[in-house]
């Protein structure tokens, strides 16, 4: 599938190429991550469930990731930046699991 | 998934709505819409490539900081047997200072009886505040770890374990003790440091050998008898901890250099 491919391109990229992220941009590379895996298994649960839109899924990629790190830019600059940062892992974490729950119950009906 | 908006869990919406609600609603409304599905499949591959490279520059930047985290430990080790090695010599050089100081002093103090008098009196003073090295016969007791210190925290000696065996010293009758060659004073901490004990601010390892000089005989009865003596049964028969005790008949126990002037009053002549 497209998605898969897409992400094996993009680690093979990053290998080989390995570009370096600005020094500014590093603290939220993780959080940015952690709210593109949610993107990502909401996506695959979509679209196992088959309501797939890949223009909700670029937005909601985009937009998870920009506010992510946006949350925790600002959590930074008023002096709580690692808590905020908690915060959106806990909740992004949330949905993670129960969206891979979904997953699972799709793939294997279990 | 669109929660009833009457429910009466209402007020606690935030749990609900990330327990109910993990797909972005969007992609139902989408659906429900009916519009007709876009293909533009380039967005999802651009989107998930883009992911992918995050995840490969966020591998590639904890591999690559690994190697820098041990480099820096080995820089910080260095840096404190530089530090220890340079403290050291500072205590090498406080020591031939306080030699020297001592040959000057007895110069200045002059050799007539009353220069005599008052270096015999700052002898007996310097003997008492364990500031001058001493000799004499005595005992030495040897403690050590458990056998099973390795994994039971219990089984190692404390501060207080060797707390107790010099003060059970010291009321058998000790007139001076060293630990691990460092003279004990009246202003000494034993003390517990993290995993090491200090004995005047230096850190000791297992074995800890005691030196004390006093009559063995009496020393040795009397330490039997004492309340130290009972401590380290208990300690021994539980954990297996050890306590040697030897005589000993020549003990050279060197004096205290921590010993600072604190007190000095302007002489009325």
């Amino acid at each position: 599938m497209i998605a898969i491919g897409g992400l094996i391109v993009g680690v093979v990229l990053g290998l080989l190429l390995q570009p370096t992220l600005p020094a500014g941009l590093q603290p939220y590379l993780p959080i940015a991550i952690v709210a593109a895996i949610d993107a990502l298994m909401g996506g695959a649960r979509a679209f196992l469930e088959g309501n797939f839109t890949d223009k909700v899924f670029v937005v909601s990629f985009v937009s998870n990731v920009l506010i992510a790190a946006a949350i925790v830019w600002v959590g930074d600059q008023i002096g709580v930046g690692s808590q905020l940062s908690t915060g959106v892992v806990v909740v992004l974490g949330i949905r993670i699991f129960t969206n891979a729950a979904a997953i699972r119950r799709v793939l294997f009906h279990a | 998934m669109v929660l009833d908006e009457n429910r009466p869990d209402r007020s606690m919406d935030l749990l609900n709505e990330i327990l109910q609600q993990p797909v972005d609603p969007d992609y139902a409304r989408v659906a429900a819409s009916a519009a007709p599905p876009s293909r533009r499949r380039i967005g999802v591959a651009l989107v998930t490539a883009v992911c992918g490279v995050m995840f490969a520059i966020s591998a590639v930047q904890t591999l690559n900081a690994q190697p820098l985290i041990e480099t820096e430990r080995e820089e910080l080790i260095t840096q404190i047997e530089d530090q220890q090695a340079s403290q050291d010599e500072l205590r090498a050089s406080l020591a031939a200072s306080t030699k020297e100081i001592q040959k000057l002093r007895g110069a200045a103090l002059g050799a007539d009886a009353e220069g005599r008098a008052l270096q015999a009196g700052l002898g007996q003073a310097e003997m008492g505040a364990a500031a001058s090295p001493v000799k004499g016969s005595g005992l030495v007791v040897t403690v050590g770890d458990g056998p099973t210190s390795a994994d039971l925290r219990e089984a190692r000696v404390v501060d207080l374990d060797l707390q107790q065996l010099v003060n059970g010293l010291w009321f058998s009758g000790a007139e001076a003790i060293s630990v691990n060659g460092y003279r004990l004073s009246s202003t000494t901490a034993i003390r517990g440091a993290g995993d090491a004990i200090t004995v005047n601010y230096r850190s000791l390892v297992s074995p800890y050998r005691v030196e004390v000089i006093g009559d063995p005989e009496t020393l040795e009865t009397r330490f039997q008898a004492s309340a130290a003596s009972r401590w380290w049964e208990y300690l021994g028969t539980n954990f297996g901890m050890s306590l040697e005790i030897s005589g000993a008949r020549n003990l050279e126990l060197a004096g205290n250099p921590g010993e600072v002037l604190r007190y000095a009053k302007v002489a009325t002549s």
